[in-house]
């Protein structure tokens, strides 16, 4: 028994609920050439190319170094996807093996099945986001400036909501599909556009007025634009207002998973 | 107040579209006892097993599980049933210890005591040296007793079946047989779904037979055989020119026929007919050499229960319900699929 496994239990957390959290990570943790190297070196070729390469080329973006502006859009970029990626391929992947039928038998409340695979999926979003702000602060720190972090409170609540906002619709993307191809489409036709044109590697005010105005619509502007806000303490929609709406979006989708688990949803015949 | 029985069904229903594969099935099960579940391919036996651990969902009907419905109360319901399915739906993340002590762990089961648990339930079935191996690496009989041995984890109350000696060895069969024999002994219901007759005719109390998705019957093993039909063949020493009205008050025959030395008597309870038969023979003055008494088998019995309705709507909902008989290809067919799209790496 692990100090984690005793630590759970002194807290009073359902064993059931905790050995579905721990199951769950653990398959990601014992698997880092598949979870956690790859967005590593991803993101060294991003700090690379995009931030050192032609990021000295850019200059400066609202008053810091083009490598330092991108670098909350790809810790964004890589805990959504991540968190996203995790809470679909893990739902999927049981539903096409069937193993999920060991979750699905067990006495555990469709609420806790359902916060079980979202907070491991949102934990794999964190970590991963924590991997890049680490590599950006090497990388950024040794051959710019300090990296900071102006509004920590603000940095810390945006990365754990948009973790779990992509946690909780993986989780919808994992019971919708019916094929890996739909969870490849759902990665490449619909979350990958969105990041892009999230404001990642831009800034909203480079654009005309009529993008800047159709980029509102797309969610991840506000977390890119909530992110930045908690490293630069600059953002170009209020802060506040973004995290209130990336809250209400992340109870809703959650509520709407566990009625779905309660339905049987693409779990049941 | 008595206890209520481990499983009372009432007009269960399940309906896929058109298709019926549970048509208001009513069953009570025991406490305690061994019940098997027989039926053709497609009868509607893994579809009622599944509303009953959650994993179809009924149309209609009620279904409890030692006084718990399935649905409103579907907690209690799941942590008392044990389940070794047909197919292989096993964990493949992790060695097969690991997928015991995970298995345990839903059901409540503190880390400490599932890991002293997941231990002993691989030594009741004899695949303890393989702990640390991933299912995926055992072979076909030890991945039925790994299914046997994840039932057992969380200690059930009814221990449900689903073809447990489907496709194993002899050797393996009897072994299982021994152990969940043991296991009723010691107190736990037992739902046994089985093709094999004399496997029900061996373990258990009583049985149901399910066809098209209906009850047929339910009755003892002994009860059924009593209802077929069993043979006399008699050797005579030298056959009458005529035949005596032998037998002609009996209810229980229903044919006597003589060709050349050998005289046939077909009737229920045939071992119960044969005294009387030899008495009215030696009474006629006829001289017997041999006798010999058939009996019904239970396989005769249920291939004749079953069959009465193959033109009606017998395959019905089988193909969508249930295809008990595809599912270890199935589940062959669909692994190769599932490792190659990600390999189960992401």
């Amino acid at each position: 028994m692990s100090v984690v496994d005793r630590a759970a239990a002194a807290a009073g957390v359902p064993t059931g609920f905790y050995t579905l959290v721990k199951r769950e990570v653990l398959r990601y943790v014992r698997r880092p050439k598949n979870t956690f190297i790859p967005p590593f070196i991803t993101n060294v070729l991003y700090f690379s190319v995009f931030g050192v390469i032609l990021g000295d080329r850019v200059g400066t973006i609202i008053g810091v170094p083009y490598i330092l502006f991108i670098l909350p859009g790809l810790v964004v970029l890589g805990a959504v996807s991540n968190a996203f990626e995790n809470g679909s391929f893990s739902i999927f992947h049981g539903r096409w093996n069937e193993y999920i039928d060991e979750t699905l038998t067990s006495p555990l409340s469709y609420t806790q099945m359902v916060w079980a695979y979202l907070l491991a999926s949102a934990l794999r979003g964190v970590l991963v986001g924590t991997l890049i702000a680490v590599l950006g602060f090497g990388i950024i720190s040794g051959l710019y400036q300090p990296v900071p972090v102006e509004q920590p409170l603000y940095l810390v609540a945006f990365i754990l909501v948009i973790s779990l906002l992509f946690a909780s619709l993986g989780i919808v993307g994992g019971l919708l599909a019916e094929d890996f191809d739909d969870l490849t489409m759902m990665n490449q036709f619909l979350l990958r556009p969105l990041v892009f044109f999230g404001a990642v590697f831009y800034s909203l005010g480079d654009l005309p007025p009529l993008l800047q105005d159709i980029s509102l619509l797309n969610p991840m502007v506000y977390m890119v634009n909530g992110v930045r806000y908690g490293f630069l303490g600059v953002a170009e929609v209020d802060p506040q207002f973004s995290l209130a709406v990336l809250t209400a979006g992340t109870v809703a989708v959650t509520l709407g998973n566990v009625w779905l688990f309660k339905r049987g949803y693409g779990l049941t015949d | 107040m008595s206890q209520p029985p481990a499983l009372d069904i009432e007009n269960l229903r399940k309906e896929y579209n058109d298709v019926t594969a549970l048509d208001g099935v009513s069953l009570t099960v025991p406490e305690g006892s061994f019940f098997g579940l027989l039926g053709p391919n497609g009868a509607g036996k893994t579809t009622f097993i599944n509303i009953l651990v959650g994993l179809v969902r009924k149309s209609g009907g009620t279904a409890r599980v030692f006084g718990h419905d399935v649905e409103d109360d579907y907690r209690e319901t799941r942590n008392a049933i044990g389940l070794a399915p047909q197919e292989f739906n096993v964990d493949r993340f992790f060695p097969i210890r690991e997928v015991l002590e995970h298995k345990a762990g839903y059901h409540g089961v503190p880390a400490s005591e599932a890991a002293d648990r997941a231990d002993e339930v691989l030594k009741q079935v004899g695949i303890y040296d393989k702990r640390d191996t991933r299912f995926d690496w055992l072979s076909g009989g030890m991945k039925r007793r790994f299914l046997l041995a994840r039932a057992l984890i969380t200690d059930p109350d009814l221990l449900i079946l689903d073809e447990p000696t489907a496709g194993v060895d002899v050797q393996l069969r009897r072994d299982l047989w021994e152990l969940v024999t043991k296991l009723n002994d010691q107190g736990k219901t037992i739902l046994l779904t089985t093709h094999y007759i004399e496997e029900a005719e061996r373990l258990c109390d009583e049985v149901a037979i399910l066809d098209s998705g209906q009850v047929r019957t339910v009755a003892t093993p002994a009860e059924l055989k009593d209802r077929g039909t069993d043979r006399i063949v008699v050797e005579l020493r030298s056959p009458p020119t005529t035949l005596p009205d032998l037998l002609a008050d009996d209810e229980r025959v229903e044919a006597v026929d003589l060709d050349g030395h050998q005289l046939t008597v077909t009737a229920r309870k045939g071992g119960l007919v044969a005294p009387q038969l030899v008495r009215e023979l030696d009474r006629e003055g006829i001289e017997i050499v041999d006798l010999e008494i058939t009996r019904t088998s239970l396989e005769e019995i249920f291939v004749e229960m079953t069959s009465s309705d193959e033109t009606g709507n017998a395959g019905d909902g089988d193909d969508a319900a249930d295809s008990d008989d595809d599912t270890e290809d199935d589940d062959r067919s669909r692994h190769e699929q599932q490792v190659a799209p990600d390999g189960g790496q992401q």
